[in-house]
């Protein structure tokens, strides 16, 4: 097969980048007239009190984790009331978002942008049990107000093209195949008016790469845009260079019971970093080995000697500061934030109270009643930094097991078929877990229900296979349409105390036009992450765990050739057609007939011409000799 | 009647085979339906399956990408116990239904309509199998096999097309039409098969009936009967789905707009992925066209045998239509041994049987290179469709040249035998 390579260059292709231009489109410009002035003034002063009830928190909450890890957690919370909101006071809300989320009639919007891998074995259950993460990538949802499902989807791309603006990431890209609305997944965490028509829709882009150029949107949204307070540690190059690290965007609307609205905002950044990579200076980041007078050797083992070592787990927990891990010191404190009469202080960190602590002169320390949790009141003067020395571990804050583990892999080789394997392991010795299990495939990826199996290995360490209704308690799916939307599937299940439960079913890989391929489309294809949303009780709020996302392998055409393909098929087609047209057109004559038959057509008679004409000068020329 | 004891013992040993089959290799079933050459996605018992699954669950199978079956098949096959379980009930149905097409097969052949129609009558008469030969050559024809293990359910088609024309040839000419009606009902296709049949059902009875056959009446009554079955059977799918248009869309448009490129041993899928956006939708027209061409050109040249034009157009539609499988072929081949006269007056034979037999072995080996050890790539697979869309045709063209020449002798008998050319 020969090949015509020049045809890569002629795909319109698109990078992750693109989305920012959009970023324009939906600037609102308003002009106001002389009477709209007026208004505004009115409504100014009418609606001024309403600022008394605009506040701003922000928190760090630090966590170190065994084996050198740290949980940073940074939450930033400001609420305006829903007057100022509708006439577009904004203080410490931002503009940028607020007049997007007035523009696509979004009620309540979660936008998260994740990267790596939550290590629930290491690391214990999530902060926030869950509810502040996303799945790989990006992922937004949001409850829209319209009065139909047709006109939810066309604010929800407003909305999608919008944040790609605001947040120079591919929201754009979140089309019809990308976009679900999930039944029982979700639930808003807002309060809304009943009489609200409100649609949720949830789109993923588990292949979207979360950069610098997301969190510089990220901190602008910020009252103190990362000049002051505990956002300045945030430098790009050490929290994308985390284990786990995701940020996340929530407005909602909070009610109390008279009415009253205020619009809260809530933006977090968690991130685990590894003490040793974080600590490892700008200049000089290349990991060097330990020096051998500094190793610590297991000298029971037999070829301990000068220049053999069985290196020993380190039994001191590691020293780190503040400003060694995140690169800088915290400098002061955001001036906007309320200080007065909360209980929340700006820097909080989960060590074992004995542990001991260094920190900048003019600090206040709390220590809490939990025996491991510890406040500090910060010099708004002074930039702070904190530093804990080397220590043997004695005692360390415990964590709690996570309620459920689950995990899914795609199983199965071959570019033509493949299953799924969803695997829930539920801890607990005692009680049952019921949980939601929600999944968006795109289309290309196509599932066979019927094929759903479950196995389950309880205590006695049995696999056994079950009826998958046995489990599922209740199933929502959505079948995918090609080139229109993906699969859509909720599960209710449950899973029994101390036991395993497998999931597997069977799905065909779709073969696409090769315009639908990516550059790399060897690589594969990104599945979004599955949700999974444990319901622990009715007051409680939920759980969620997602698992990671899913490379995909697709079958691939040639894509050097579709030239040659369409000149070869064309050749069979035209043999065809031609043979049997000519077979079915021509007469049926003998042989010695089509010799005098051939005389008498148009061709017959100049070739007889021709002859005749070279009979006559063949002769003349013999005459002349 | 006196029971013909070869055709027991062919029906009686296709039926042990199959069977011995099924409990020899109880794997055979999933993996033949899993093959792209036996199932595509029109015909697939997998998909079947997975529409039943939703259907039997209240969920409208075609409001997904994945099932374009006829609604009918729906709550016929959830009569029958679930396969997973019980497998063997769905097989012994796929094993019935294969036994009766072959029945259908010997009618057509009992007939004799194939060697002398009202308007022809073929030189080499005595060189003919009868009907439980041809029965044996398609029950024993290892496409037919594959097809039926794999559960595919072209089989319902095949039986209508078959039922059609043994229905024709034998007088029954209701029967015919709604037989085809149903075949065109199933798989869109089969209807540009009408005129062959309608025309197969008008010389049965210009010959028997006594005074003279008026035209226009024959061909309105038959057309409305093919309509109304075609109605009919809408009628009671729209009953059944609910949805009118979601199930047109989901099932004929699907035919027609070929959206889902899965490999099949046809043309499209390949040439469609490959296709610049911009031209799709005009190759799509052309490719349409350009096979139902062939069944205005064959009724004209061929009017005087009817039957030759249906198994012409059948060996079209297995080269040349959208989602073709093995099933395809078989049946073209399953009616070449009507005309068993003409093979002396084939030419490429050889040529064609071994571009045939070059690509089965080759295809599934290929494909194997292309999806799962990824030492091949697409065209090795795109490759041997070729060629085995390029037997086919020549086994077609040759086909054909040998029934025209046959004809041509009915008119100069002085000159059976001698060398000939077409001018």
């Amino acid at each position: 097969m020969s090949d015509v390579p020049f045809i890569l260059a002629l795909q319109p292709r698109t990078s992750h980048g693109l989305g920012a231009q959009t970023k324009l489109r939906h600037e609102v410009m308003t002009v106001l007239s002389l009477f709209s002035l007026l208004w505004a003034c009115i409504v100014f002063l009418w609606s001024a009190p309403a600022f008394a009830s605009s506040d701003y928190h922000e928190q760090l909450f630090l966590q170190p984790f065994p084996q050198s890890s740290l949980l940073a957690s940074f939450n930033f919370r400001s609420n305006t009331s829903q007057a100022s909101f509708d006439n577009q006071h904004f203080r410490y809300f931002p503009r940028a978002l607020g007049q997007i989320l007035q523009h696509a009639n979004t009620k309540e919007l979660h936008l998260r942008f994740t990267t790596g891998r939550w290590d629930a074995d290491s690391w214990g259950p999530r902060p926030w049990n869950g509810s502040k993460e996303g799945g790989t990538g990006v992922e937004l949802w949001a409850w829209i107000d319209a009065p139909n499902d047709d006109e939810a989807f066309a604010k929800w791309i407003t909305l999608t093209q919008s944040l790609s603006g605001l947040f120079c990431a591919s929201l754009n890209f979140v089309d019809s195949t990308k976009t679900t609305r999930p039944v029982v997944s979700f639930e808003p965490t807002g309060d809304h008016p009943e009489s609200s028509n409100l649609h949720l829709l949830h789109g993923a882009l588990p292949g979207e790469v979360v950069c610098t150029e997301n969190l510089t949107p990220f901190l602008k949204l910020l009252p103190c845009k990362g000049k002051t307070g505990i956002s300045t540690l945030f430098d790009g190059h050490k929290l994308f260079d985390a284990a786990w690290q995701s940020m996340s965007v929530d407005v909602r609307p909070i009610c109390t019971r008279q009415g009253d609205c205020t619009i809260q905002i809530e933006q977090t950044v968690d991130m685990v970093l590894d003490i040793e990579r974080s600590k490892r200076p700008r200049s000089n980041p290349i990991p060097r080995p330990v020096p051998n007078e500094q190793l610590v050797c297991d000298t029971s083992k037999p070829y301990n000697s000068e220049d053999t070592c069985y290196p020993l787990e380190k039994v001191t927990e590691k020293d780190w500061s503040l400003s060694e891990v995140f690169g800088r010191p915290l400098n002061g404190i955001c001036p906007l934030a309320d200080s007065d009469g909360s209980a929340e202080y700006p820097v909080c960190i989960r060590v074992p109270h004995e542990r001991g602590i260094f920190y900048t002169e003019g600090t206040k320390e709390f220590k809490l009643d939990d025996g491991f949790t510890r406040c500090f009141d910060l010099d708004p003067s002074k930039p702070f930094d904190l530093a804990i020395p080397e220590q043997p571990i004695n005692i360390q804050a415990p964590l709690d097991e996570p309620i459920l583990h689950a995990e899914r892999t795609i199983v199965g080789h071959g570019q033509e078929r493949g299953g799924m394997r969803i695997i829930f392991e539920n801890p607990s010795p005692t009680a049952a877990v019921d949980f939601i299990y929600f999944e968006s495939l795109p289309w290309f990826l196509r599932p066979y229900i019927h094929t759903l199996q479950a196995t389950i290995t309880g205590r006695d360490g049995l696999r056994r296979e079950i009826p998958a209704s046995d489990l599922v308690s209740e199933t929502i799916f959505r079948p995918a349409i090609d080139r229109e939307r993906g699969t859509q599937l909720e599960l209710a299940l449950s899973v029994p105390a101390a036991s395993t439960v497998t999931l597997t079913y069977d799905f065909e890989k779709a073969i696409l036009r090769y315009t639908e391929y990516p550059p790399d489309a060897n690589r594969g294809f990104n599945v979004a992450p599955a949700v999974i949303r444990i319901l622990n009780g009715v007051d409680s709020s939920p759980i969620y765990i997602r698992s990671t996302s899913l490379l995909l392998p697709l079958p691939t055409p040639d894509f050097s050739m579709p030239y040659n393909v369409i000149i070869l098929t064309s050749t069979v087609i035209a043999l065809g057609f031609g043979t049997i047209f000519n077979i079915l057109v021509r007469r049926v004559v003998l042989v010695e007939e089509a010799e005098a038959l051939g005389s008498q057509t148009i061709k017959g008679r100049i070739l007889g011409k021709v002859l005749a004409l070279r009979g006559k000068f063949g002769r003349k020329e013999t005459k002349v000799e | 009647m006196a029971i013909d004891q070869r055709k027991v013992a062919v029906f009686a040993g296709a039926f042990v085979l199959r069977l011995v089959l099924v409990f020899l290799f109880p794997s055979l079933p999933d993996l033949l339906t899993g093959r792209v050459e036996v199932s595509t996605p029109v015909n697939s018992f997998k998909r079947l399956q997975e529409g039943l699954f939703l259907y039997t669950r209240n969920v409208s199978p075609y409001d997904g990408g994945v099932f374009h079956q006829a609604p009918l098949l729906l709550p016929l096959f959830a009569l029958l116990p679930d396969v997973t379980q019980y497998p063997l009930p769905t097989a012994l149905f796929f094993f019935g239904v294969d036994l009766v097409n072959a029945y259908a097969l010997s009618t057509i052949s009992d007939s004799g309509q194939s060697v002398k129609s009202r308007l022809h009558s073929a030189m080499r008469k005595h060189i003919r199998w009868d009907g439980a030969s041809v029965a044996a050559w398609f029950l024993f024809n290892p496409f037919t096999i594959a097809t039926c293990l794999a559960r595919s359910t072209s089989v319902f088609t095949t039986s209508g097309i078959l039922f059609a024309v043994s229905n024709a040839v034998e007088g029954n000419s209701i029967n015919a039409m709604l037989a085809i009606g149903f075949a065109s009902y199933l798989s869109l296709y089969p209807a540009l098969l009408f005129v062959p049949v309608l025309l197969l059902c008008y010389d049965f009875h210009a010959e028997k009936s006594k005074q003279s056959l008026n035209t226009t009446v024959f061909v309105l009554q038959h057309t409305a009967i093919f309509l109304g079955s075609l109605t009919g059977l809408l009628a009671i799918s729209c009953l059944i789905t609910g949805n009118f248009w979601e199930f047109m869309s989901a099932t004929y448009g699907f035919h027609l707009l070929v959206p889902d490129l899965t490999p099949n041993v046809g043309l499209w899928w390949y040439f469609f992925i490959e296709m610049f956006d911009s031209f799709r939708a005009f190759f799509l027209g052309v490719f349409w066209l350009h096979l139902a061409s062939y069944a205005g050109g064959l009724t004209f040249r061929l009017r005087r045998q009817p039957l030759f034009i249906v198994s012409s157009l059948l060996g079209v539609f297995a080269i040349f239509k959208p989602y073709p499988s093995i099933s395809d072929a078989s049946l073209y081949l399953a009616l070449l041994p009507l005309y068993r006269h003409l093979f002396p007056l084939m030419r490429y034979t050889f040529f064609a049987i071994s571009a045939l037999l070059y690509s089965s072995l080759l295809g599934p080996a290929f494909y194997h290179l292309w999806i799962y050890a990824g030492s091949g790539n697409a065209n090795f697979f795109y490759a041997i469709t070729l060629v085995w869309s390029l037997g086919l045709s020549i086994l077609l063209a040759d086909f054909l040249f040998a029934g025209l020449r046959d004809e041509w002798e009915q008119d100069h008998p002085e000159a059976q035998g001698k060398e000939v050319k077409q001018v």
